[in-house]
């Protein structure tokens, strides 16, 4: 059995944590300097505030009494995300991170006897901890959880948790999605499935193997396989899909020359890099903050932030590398010390469109490199961080 | 008496959210390690025992002060509302979100569109009536109704001083 987690509305949520007095009211969470909107509130989707749009333009239609809008704060993102994460490891031995806001578990060997509690209790623990609401859809598989999510997310009569396990739950949550809805199914593929008749996941879901088969490449064919309870997206894939990458770091002392923070800023982009391609994929966006130290009253405070867009998404250490120091130097002023810096990565995308890890994908394997890793978690958690650790990490003996 | 750092990465582990009037919340970097060697027979008149065998284990405040690091977060307070409770204008508290608050418990809720630490007062709860009493005599204790929007937020289980 796979649970999805989503965190509901998360870059708001995480404003609202430290602002108990917004929970019902309209938030927006705006982009890099401020320009539109890219996170909403359930009461400011109700608003009917559209994804990006400008700010400009929402203020001129509501007052700052109607709407609080933020500007995003990606270090408080990651800090809640890794919260989120933490509590749920906590729990389950195999947690797979999605996106910063949403994660698969294989639950398969809990053998929970109650699982629809378990995931109440589990959404009251995450809210409790943290102060962040969170969904959670169990089903065999992960395209079902995500469907089960979807419902848990907009109906409050699930408490949090829905969960398809039987074949009559399949068959109404199905019956009830509308086709673009379903997780993996694009806009382009929506409108062709409504040309064909089919407007519900169950319409594609009902399909035979031979239909499929006839008008669909391998993903359009695990997405049948998996809307039939059939457990097929390997868990490497999700990782292939992971939606950001985050690496920055607190100084020991503040650096003030361009250089002493290009230095470490080349390492985290090309540390992304790396990741990138061991994903074997490719990025479109790049972040670069940094920040100085709040507590040192006798310095003014500084945090600023620039973004690049690349037109061809690439995962190569030179480009991301140079184009990380290109916006440091955007954000850099000689008299602003920093403390705090860091690279984010975006709108990661597959390096192609046939992903060969598919093909060898070796169950037996990836189950041997869980041992490994549950045996090295184990004995770190016993014996003191970094006891055990590949030869390639940094010796913090010394 | 001299403390080893076994290991560790010198890190300051608060990031700065969001300014409030009484107390600034911020939340930890709980991945950095920082073992020290801890006096384990007790400090005595400010010395150590002279017997012990005192380098017999370390003390990480990472490790050991921080039950539920997914769930704590820390506040520098501002004013002299809890002095009586030692907790003076500049300490630093630790605030655990996971646990529930019981009666006596300091903790910081959130009323009025503001952070505030108190001590949670619940010996009136039967008449419907929730106390946050100040440990400062000059301050009166805030009485919460069920129409008020009141929120415990965390409960305080640690205070850092520095005296330099």
């Amino acid at each position: 059995m796979w649970a999805l987690v989503d965190c509901d509305n998360f870059y708001c949520s995480c404003e609202r944590v430290f602002r108990p007095d917004l929970e019902k009211h309209p938030v927006v969470v705006l982009s890099n300097n401020d320009g539109c909107v890219v996170a909403r509130s359930k009461e400011a989707k109700a608003l009917g505030i559209p994804m990006g749009m400008p700010y400009f333009r929402m203020r001129k239609q509501f007052d700052e009494s109607v709407v609080t809008a933020f500007s995003s704060n990606y270090e408080l993102y990651a800090d809640m995300s890794s919260r989120v994460l933490a509590i749920l490891r906590e729990e389950v031995p195999a947690v797979y991170q999605y996106s910063i806001d949403e994660a698969f578990l294989n639950i398969t060997e809990l053998c929970l006897s109650d699982v629809k509690a378990w995931g109440e209790q589990m959404a009251l623990k995450v809210n409790k901890w943290t102060g962040i609401p969170i969904s959670i859809g169990i089903a065999p598989s992960k395209t079902l959880a995500k469907v089960a999510a979807y419902y848990a997310k907009r109906y409050p009569g699930y408490r949090k948790c829905c969960v398809i396990a039987t074949e009559e739950q399949r068959r109404k949550a199905l019956q009830l999605l509308p086709i673009a809805e379903v997780w993996g199914i694009g806009r382009k593929h929506t409108l062709s499935l409504n040309n064909a008749g089919i407007h519900t996941a169950w319409d594609f879901a009902s399909q035979t193997e031979d239909w499929v088969n006839r008008f669909y490449h391998i993903t359009g064919k695990r997405t049948w396989m998996e809307l039939n309870g059939h457990d097929v997206l390997p868990v490497d894939d999700t990782e292939h899909q992971k939606q950001s990458i985050v690496r920055s770091r607190t100084f020991a002392r503040m650096l003030s020359t361009e250089s002493e923070i290009g230095t470490n800023v080349a390492d985290y982009a090309a540390q992304c890099a790396l990741k990138l391609r061991q994903q074997g994929c490719v990025c479109r966006k790049l972040t670069v903050f940094a920040r100085g130290n709040p507590f040192r009253s006798d310095l003014p405070f500084f945090k600023d932030c620039a973004t690049h867009i690349f037109t061809t998404p690439t995962s190569n250490t030179n480009e991301i590398v140079e184009a990380a120091l290109r916006m440091l130097h955007q954000i850099f002023r000689p008299d602003s010390p920093v403390k705090r810096a860091g690279v984010i990565i975006e709108e990661i995308t597959s390096a192609d469109a046939i992903q060969p890890d598919l093909f060898d994908y070796d169950p037996e394997r990836r189950h041997k490199l869980d041992e490994i890793s549950k045996t090295l978690d184990r004995l770190n958690a016993l014996m003191g961080k970094n006891t055990l650790r590949l030869a390639v990490q940094t010796d913090h003996t010394n | 008496m001299r403390f080893y750092p076994l290991n560790g990465k010198n890190r300051i582990f608060v990031v700065k959210i969001e300014t409030m009037k009484e107390l600034e919340i911020l939340t930890g970097d709980f991945s950095a390690d920082l073992s020290l060697t801890f006096a384990d027979g007790g400090v005595k008149a400010g010395f150590p025992s002279p017997a012990q065998d005192y380098i017999d284990r370390t003390l990480d405040f990472n490790r050991d002060l921080i039950k539920h690091p997914a769930a704590t977060f820390y506040a520098k307070v501002s004013g002299d509302s809890m002095i009586d409770a030692g907790i003076c204008d500049g300490d630093i508290v630790v605030i655990d979100k996971s646990l529930d608050a019981i009666d006596g418990d300091i903790i910081v809720g959130y009323i009025d569109n503001e952070f505030t630490m108190k001590y949670l007062d619940l010996s009136e709860r039967h008449r419907g009536i929730i106390r946050l009493r100040p440990g400062n005599s000059k301050y009166e204790p805030i009485t919460i109704t069920p129409d008020d929007e009141f929120k415990v937020w965390g409960v305080v289980v640690h205070v850092v001083k520095s005296f330099r």
